[in-house]
């Protein structure tokens, strides 16, 4: 598992960007703005039953991939633009990365964002579903 | 509660001590207390988990001892989960056939004319008093009345119904009322099933043991009669004696000044949250006859995204399907938010709320 210090790249400004928001619902507008950046969408055409994250309380559904150098690719996609917005910054985090790579991540980016903490726990837990789903399809792509 | 827990704790119903005598009496001088306060007497009240438990009661002691392949079960898009998926399970079982009544959803209410084709030749009509969703209360009497006509058993879900009316189960003559005592300042984890005598009598045991016994032998056991056939295991003696003070507490009240109090703050609030762009309201709050709860949804913020808004707010906000998913289908909706109001709210909460979901609105829409 990533240490603070082994973030990657694209990670350590989004952290310092929500470190400085003054309260959790400026990190809720922050989500939401991530939730229009998102870089690889999902469609809700696209979202089937298999690729659900089971747990979440809204709909949310993942897709990972490589593209074609080997590297990582998520495609997410939610209704609710809070979880949108998490999956955005999940996938800023990993796209590109190797699958052996996003398989060694920590979630912990989220409690150090503090987002997590402001989440509902099924929220929170949702949230932890999602990234357990995507180091799961990372371990079958190494 | 505490009184129980700290000055009595025991089991009721078994040995001959002071304590347990005293665990005994508390409990059914709750029960006796509980009955009066639903206008009937105690020999008809069974105490289950909850309204939840009291429907699967029902459709377990006495739709399977009375029920057969050809029988028909009356339900509405309206009911819970839980006065849906009995119903559904037991078609699976016998082949009951299930008739579903649809609400209009332009004045959300049932279409009684639906109704009325619905109940020819159905043995049994499950219909909740109020629902949980859109507040709005049911024609309970016109359903008693034309079910009974029919030849139907009435079950009555009244887990929202009971915290906003008196219901008198001797004078509205459903056969079975399904109640909840935590939406009516009582403790979670009880309830009951009110059951006419007459009807008692044609059900048999859901569970077997404990209190419901009256002997066993290697060929064979037999049980209590009345509602001690369906208290099996320890009875919940802490919660009923909660739920018995609950009533007693509520006994100061007049049902009629807690519903008005309820529906001036619904109405209200309703009223002005209509004025906030985006803002859907399902239901119809501002009904003299509807309860506390005011379901919408905004055009643009998430339910699940606005909830969590609205608690950072200090609102404590229902979210989801409220485990009414058929009724969330007929709206074609996937889930709303809902504010419910009682006893303890105030005008200046309502005025708080308004204030705050307009600043919500503002800034994430």
């Amino acid at each position: 598992m990533t240490s603070e210090n082994d973030w990657p790249d694209s990670l350590i400004p989004i952290i310092e960007e929500f470190k400085d928001c003054f309260d959790s619902m400026d990190r809720y507008e922050l989500l939401f703005d991530y939730a229009k950046k998102h870089p690889t969408p999902l469609p809700p055409s696209k979202w089937t039953e298999s690729n659900q994250i089971v747990g979440c309380q809204s709909r949310a559904h993942v897709e990972c991939n490589l593209d074609e150098d080997g590297n990582f690719i998520m495609k997410g996609g939610a209704d609710a633009q809070i979880v949108q917005g998490l999956m955005a910054i999940t996938a800023i985090a990993v796209n590109g990365l190797s699958p052996t790579r996003v398989s060694q991540l920590s979630p912990e980016y989220a409690n150090v964002m503090g987002i997590q903490s402001s989440l509902t726990p099924s929220r929170a837990n949702g949230f932890l579903n999602m990234f357990k789903r995507i180091q799961e399809e990372a371990i079958k792509l190494s | 509660m505490s009184n129980y827990y700290e000055q009595y704790n025991s089991n009721a119903h078994r040995a001959n001590h002071t304590l347990a005598d005293e665990a005994t009496t508390a409990l059914e001088m709750a029960r006796k207390n509980i009955a009066n306060f639903f206008g009937t007497n105690p020999d008809q009240l069974i105490y289950t988990s909850g309204a939840t438990e009291a429907i699967n009661l029902v459709a377990f002691s006495w739709a399977r001892q009375n029920l057969s392949k050809d029988d028909i079960v009356v339900l509405t898009e309206m009911e819970h989960h839980a006065d849906i998926v009995p119903w559904q399970q037991l078609s699976k079982e016998i082949g009951i056939e299930v008739r579903y009544v649809p609400i209009d959803t332009e004045t959300f209410s049932l279409d009684m004319d639906a109704f009325s084709v619905a109940v020819s030749g159905a043995s049994l009509v499950c219909v909740v008093h109020t629902s949980n969703v859109l507040g709005v209360r049911n024609p309970i009497e016109e359903i008693i009345q034309l079910s009974h006509s029919s030849g139907a058993k009435v079950l009555l879900d009244c887990a929202q119904g009971a915290p906003h009316e008196k219901i008198s189960f001797d004078v509205m003559d459903a056969d079975f009322v399904a109640i909840s005592a935590h939406k009516m300042a009582g403790p979670t984890g009880i309830g009951c099933l009110l059951v006419k005598k007459s009807i008692m009598e044609k059900m048999a045991p859901f569970m077997t043991g404990g209190s419901m016994i009256r002997t066993v032998t290697t060929e064979g056991s037999t049980f209590q009669e009345g509602h001690a056939m369906f208290e099996t295991g320890t009875p919940r003696i802490a919660e009923a004696i909660g739920w018995g003070a609950a009533v007693e507490w509520l006994d100061k009240f007049e049902m009629t000044d807690i519903h008005s109090h309820v529906q001036e703050l619904a109405s209200w609030t309703a009223g002005e949250m209509r004025k906030i762009p985006g803002i859907r309201i399902y239901g119809n709050p501002e009904d003299r006859e509807g309860s506390g709860a005011v379901s919408f949804l905004h055009d643009s913020i998430q339910s699940l995204d606005l909830a969590l808004f609205l608690d950072e707010g200090g609102f404590a906000v229902r979210t989801g399907h409220h485990c009414a998913q058929p009724l969330m289908d007929a709206l074609n909706v996937p889930s709303t938010n809902r504010i419910s109001f009682w006893i303890y709210n105030t005008m200046d909460e309502a005025k708080m709320f308004i204030e705050y979901l307009n600043y919500v609105v503002e800034r994430f829409s």
